[in-house]
């Protein structure tokens, strides 16, 4: 027991915990209405989705790949979703069951493509990120679904624990100890951070690497439509633009909240709760630069900063933990 | 005549070719001064950027950035002609030291921390951004010179737009630097194996610096121009640079690895993709299907790539079998 506690100081997640924390008190500090139930209660709806987000990129990640189509899948999605409620009729459960099945099977084709020309999933992702914005946009002909079931809407506007938290967020939290179990106990999930660490020495052991890669990529459009299903509830409507142009506007939450939890580009790695921790960061400056009042056209300029400084301070841990090992 | 075949470029040729002729025959408002006119200028424009793209692809690495580089130049290099009133000289001279400022900050941060460069222009994409919707406050500069009215829109002769002589200007240096230079060939020994082409004794801080600095240049050139042609500098200059800006040299066989690119075979890309972009706007296509046909060509591209290169594998299986 006593040999863990120094472990878990060195790894990313516990710098990133301080991180979160030294923010928390800036921002208590320094802003008025930061600790507000109005602003906790906002910060728990932002914070839900991109720690969705941050997953459905790190499961993908971990294949050592990107997937660009991240924003435009979850809102082709969503947008799905819409027109199974408000144009068909369907009942809310049923439609998000085949909003769940319909993003996975958009991140089947991303998958499928990917291992079949073997060609790295950027380019992959970066052409059916177009095609499925393009084909949402033509089918939708850029309307959004406003007329909404009630009990949909009304989930994403709720308010739990004395009002401070939404429910969307516990949904996110559960499906970080979902994913935490599938990859630490099941074997399924073994095999998937195995193909990604070495596809080679995989692919020797027995594991069909490509399957594994198409089941990250299936994976990743699941969450993304749950992330889409999400930003509808939270919404109230299902309109096109939501993740902007081509769902670019998911593109750096999604980057940022693995990237900073630790997750290794190169795949292999999946760090599930620093993926979290991320995301809760990222939300927590966004939201504490708009509070300290940098002015909404610098948020952006700041984001970019940190991400860079994230990467470089992850650089020189690696570094410096390096170091001590040979040393000791 | 079989090395002809062999060449990248050649089948995009014939495609090219037999593709125009094609829609000419159906519409013949396809080769009319006017329309041959708005399409040399679009491909003028989304040459550079390709170019800008290429030479990151040729180390094996990638450029985010490259439309947020294109969109800071535009608006310095407007917001210094009306706001500081200085003239257009020196207002390309400073437009084009951003760009280089820009590439220099990506090809240093990537080469000294040896972080992937997506991540690093991911970020850069955001901090250049940023920079240019602080600045601008996501407001236009409308005042622009008329000489450089004059440059994006008047012609040469016929239906050729002045704006057509830097591209081809930068296509033939590019064309240069990547097969008759050693610093070109350098790169691409760089892009096929890092490792290998460091143990001959080649500078990697060199190599992706100078990629990143060219790609800087190549991105502010090509704002500048996307000012000239819309007489104004607006903050979202470069947001629709990345697609494009990818699918030209993938279209021209370039292999996303690293160590192969063909500039030719780029710029046929390019041509291919505004002549498709410009028939579907003539066959009154929805404007939307030019982008889901934009993300088929790549995937298509991509197969094809795919399918040469198992070809080439068989070929060589079976001399090697004798």
């Amino acid at each position: 027991m006593n040999n863990k506690i120094p472990n878990f100081v060195k790894t990313n997640q516990f710098g990133l915990l301080i991180l979160v924390i030294v923010f928390i008190c800036i921002f208590s500090f320094s802003t008025d209405g930061f600790t507000s139930r109005f602003n906790i209660y906002a910060l728990s709806r932002v914070v839900a989705l991109d720690i969705m987000i941050g997953l459905a990129m790190m499961v993908v990640i971990l294949t050592g790949g990107l997937n660009l189509s991240l924003g435009a899948l979850g809102v082709s999605a969503a947008m799905f979703g819409g027109w199974c409620m408000e144009s068909m009729g369907i009942p809310i459960s049923i439609t998000i069951i085949l909003v769940l099945a319909f993003g996975s099977f958009l991140g089947w084709i991303n998958g499928f493509v990917t291992v079949r020309t073997g060609v790295h999933s950027f380019i992959v992702t970066l052409a059916t990120m177009s095609i499925y914005f393009g084909f949402m946009t033509l089918l939708t002909e850029a309307e959004a679904f406003r007329k909404l079931p009630e009990a949909f809407t009304d989930f994403g506007s709720l308010k739990l624990f004395n009002k401070y938290i939404s429910p969307l967020l516990i949904i996110s939290v559960l499906t970080c100890f979902v994913l935490y179990y599938i990859f630490k106990y099941t074997d399924i999930g073994r095999k998937l951070i195995a193909a990604g660490a070495n596809p080679d020495a995989a692919e020797l052991s027995g594991i069909s690497v490509d399957r594994m890669f198409i089941y990250c990529h299936m994976l990743s459009g699941f969450l993304a439509a749950l992330a889409g299903i999400m930003l509808t509830a939270r919404i109230g409507a299902a309109i096109p633009s939501m993740a902007g142009h081509l769902g670019f506007d998911w593109l750096l939450p999604a980057f940022l909240a693995p990237v900073l939890g630790g997750t290794l580009l190169s795949g292999g790695k999946v760090t599930v709760f620093g993926t979290m921790l991320g995301a809760i960061l990222v939300t927590l400056i966004n939201n504490g630069l708009y509070l300290i009042d940098v002015g909404e056209f610098w948020v952006r300029f700041f984001l970019g900063i940190i991400l860079l400084g994230a990467v470089l301070l992850d650089r020189a841990r690696e570094y410096f933990t390096v170091k001590n090992s040979i040393v000791s | 005549m079989s090395a002809l075949l062999k060449k990248d470029w050649f089948g995009l040729g014939l495609v090219l070719i037999f593709g125009s002729i094609l829609i000419s025959l159906f519409k013949p408002a396809f080769i009319s001064p006017f329309n041959l006119y708005v399409l040399m200028l679009s491909v003028s424009l989304m040459l550079v950027v390709a170019m800008s793209q290429m030479i990151i692809i040729a180390i094996g690495q990638m450029n985010l950035s490259v439309g947020a580089i294109g969109g800071l130049v535009a608006i310095s290099f407007t917001g210094l002609m009306e706001v500081y009133s200085m003239s257009i000289f020196p207002a390309v001279l400073i437009g084009l030291l951003i760009g280089l400022a820009c590439g220099f900050i990506n090809g240093y941060i990537t080469v000294k921390t040896g972080i992937s460069a997506f991540i690093i222009t991911l970020a850069t994409l955001y901090i250049f951004k940023g920079m240019n919707l602080g600045i601008t406050e996501a407001q236009p500069f409308y005042e622009i010179p008329e000489a450089v009215k004059f440059f994006g829109n008047a012609k040469i002769f016929g239906p050729i737009p002045y704006l057509v002589i830097i591209p081809i200007i930068i296509t033939v240096l590019m064309w240069i630097l990547m097969n008759r230079t050693s610093l070109g060939r350098y790169m691409l020994a760089y892009g096929n194996n890092v490792q290998s082409s460091e143990l001959i004794g080649i500078s990697s801080t060199k190599i992706v610096i100078y990629a990143h600095v060219i790609s800087g240049l190549l991105a502010a050139i090509g704002g500048m121009l996307v000012v000239c042609r819309l007489q104004l500098g607006t903050p979202n200059i470069g947001d629709s640079w990345l697609l494009p800006s990818f699918a030209a040299p993938v279209i021209g066989g370039a292999i996303l690895a690293g160590g192969k690119v063909d500039v030719i075979a780029t710029a046929f890309g390019v041509i291919l993709v505004s002549i498709i972009s410009q028939a579907l706007v003539i066959f009154k296509i929805d404007p939307f299907f030019v982008q889901i046909f934009l993300g088929f060509m790549i995937l298509l591209a991509v197969f094809i790539n795919r399918y040469r290169e198992y070809r080439e594998e068989r070929r060589t299986k079976v001399f090697s079998d004798e």
